[in-house]
């Protein structure tokens, strides 16, 4: 397959479904030099932040239909950024638990600074998902209710069970270190069952949200007004990866034997844990960021429409 | 090419209305153009990015198509925003002409 193929492949599916044809055949006639190439990935991330772009060959109710599809989906994307950021964040907050970092965070400001702008940034951040959440959830229910189906309840249970799962899990874990108890649960032993549970559970606990919110019919107002809190959630989420970077700077200069021993999750190493996490967080912002702006693009089009 | 920077005239919008000013073309031929009276090289993708937001603007129109190439024509919502824009830029080289006059 040649290069334009390939390239082409980068542009959302409406967009090429639309000019995909014509632009093979501009490619075909005119050879395609590196900065073409350049230009192609460029116009594709160009694409994929505006999707109202792909959609000028369809009707106005198609266009619609298509544009709130693209916001529900984008705002279902950023839900599950989100639960992604608030487990490295969890764990974050875990890590700092240490006795040894409690005490830097109380002697150096740096440290101690950065994580209340942490946790700061952390409760905007869920204060903000909530207030967004919060109607498409109700609009979940009712329509569950209005339609006689248990599907979508039966999911929104699920990030409750996955809570108390997890929960039995770690009290069952605490009580395996009990003389007596350990026999009866060898298997509790291994790390692994926590971190299976939690996996389970951070996975399981979005995907049964985003399976409710797809199988239910949720208004475009509603996901209009969702925008709006996401930007505040993903403002806070930067604010929260800023202070976790400052937090992890100001750790290495202030106490660089702890930062470089092993207080991180589960006594593993401290920068190893700290560098996962700020990863962690970082793409969870960069994805939250990136289907921001799509949405933000949708919404604008949207309101466009209807005025 | 042009010796000198069209500065906000170089947008590819305008360009293409321009182009497009001219008679109805498909993607491949207004990039030539564009790069024949202009010296500007759209590449693949910024054209088609200008070309979707021209026509979802409703500045520009889908004809149909010719074999896989589709022409595209201005509509008159297209040609007023061209008038306009270029009647901007004359009303400025006049000023600008005239006050180098007196120097």
């Amino acid at each position: 397959m040649k290069l334009n193929t390939y390239l082409l492949r980068l542009y959302p599916r409406l967009w090429r479904e639309r000019y995909e044809e014509e632009m093979l055949a501009l490619l075909e006639q005119h050879p395609l030099s590196f900065r073409d190439s350049l230009d192609l990935c460029l116009g594709a991330l160009d694409a994929s932040l505006h999707p109202p772009l792909g959609t000028t060959g369809l009707s106005r109710s198609d266009r619609t239909v298509q544009l709130v599809a693209t916001l529900r989906r984008s705002m279902l994307t950023i839900f599950c950024a989100w639960v992604g950021f608030l487990l490295a964040g969890w764990g974050f907050e875990k890590m700092t638990e240490d006795a040894q970092v409690q005490a830097v965070a109380h002697a150096h400001s740096v440290v101690g600074i950065s994580f209340i702008l942490f946790v700061l940034g952390g409760g905007i951040a869920v204060l903000a998902m909530v207030v967004g959440g919060l109607p498409i959830v109700l609009t979940v229910i009712r329509s569950a209710l209005a339609r006689r189906q248990g599907g979508p309840l039966i999911l929104l249970t699920v990030p409750m069970l996955a809570g108390v799962v997890f929960w039995l899990t770690t009290w069952l874990l605490g009580a395996n270190d009990q003389p007596g108890i350990q026999q009866l649960w060898p298997l509790l032993h291994h790390k692994g069952l926590f971190w299976v549970t939690l996996l389970t559970a951070a996975i399981a606990s979005p995907a049964a949200v985003c399976f409710a919110v797809v199988r239910s019919e949720i208004s475009e107002q509603v996901l209009r007004f969702a925008v709006f809190p996401s930007v505040l959630a993903a403002l806070a989420m930067g604010l929260s990866l800023a202070a976790t970077i400052l937090w992890g700077i100001g750790l290495q200069a202030s106490a660089p034997h702890l930062f470089t021993g092993d207080a991180g999750l589960l006594r593993s190493s401290t920068t190893g844990t700290w560098l996962g996490i700020v990863s962690a967080m970082a793409l969870a912002t960069l994805l939250t960021g990136f289907f921001l702006l799509r949405a933000c693009s949708v919404r604008s089009a949207l309101r466009n429409a209807t005025e | 090419m042009l010796p000198f920077n069209l500065g906000r005239f170089s947008d590819p919008p305008i360009l293409i209305l321009a182009s497009l000013a001219g008679s109805p073309k498909h993607g491949y031929a207004i990039m030539e153009d564009i790069e024949a009276f202009a010296g500007v090289h759209l590449g693949p993708g910024t054209l088609y990015g200008a070309i979707a937001r021209l026509e979802l603007a409703g500045l520009i129109e889908p004809l149909p198509a010719e074999e896989r190439r589709r022409p595209y024509r201005l509509t008159a919502s297209g040609v007023a925003f061209l008038r306009e824009q270029l009647t901007g830029l004359e009303t400025f080289a006049t000023m600008g002409l005239q006050r180098l006059a007196t120097v």
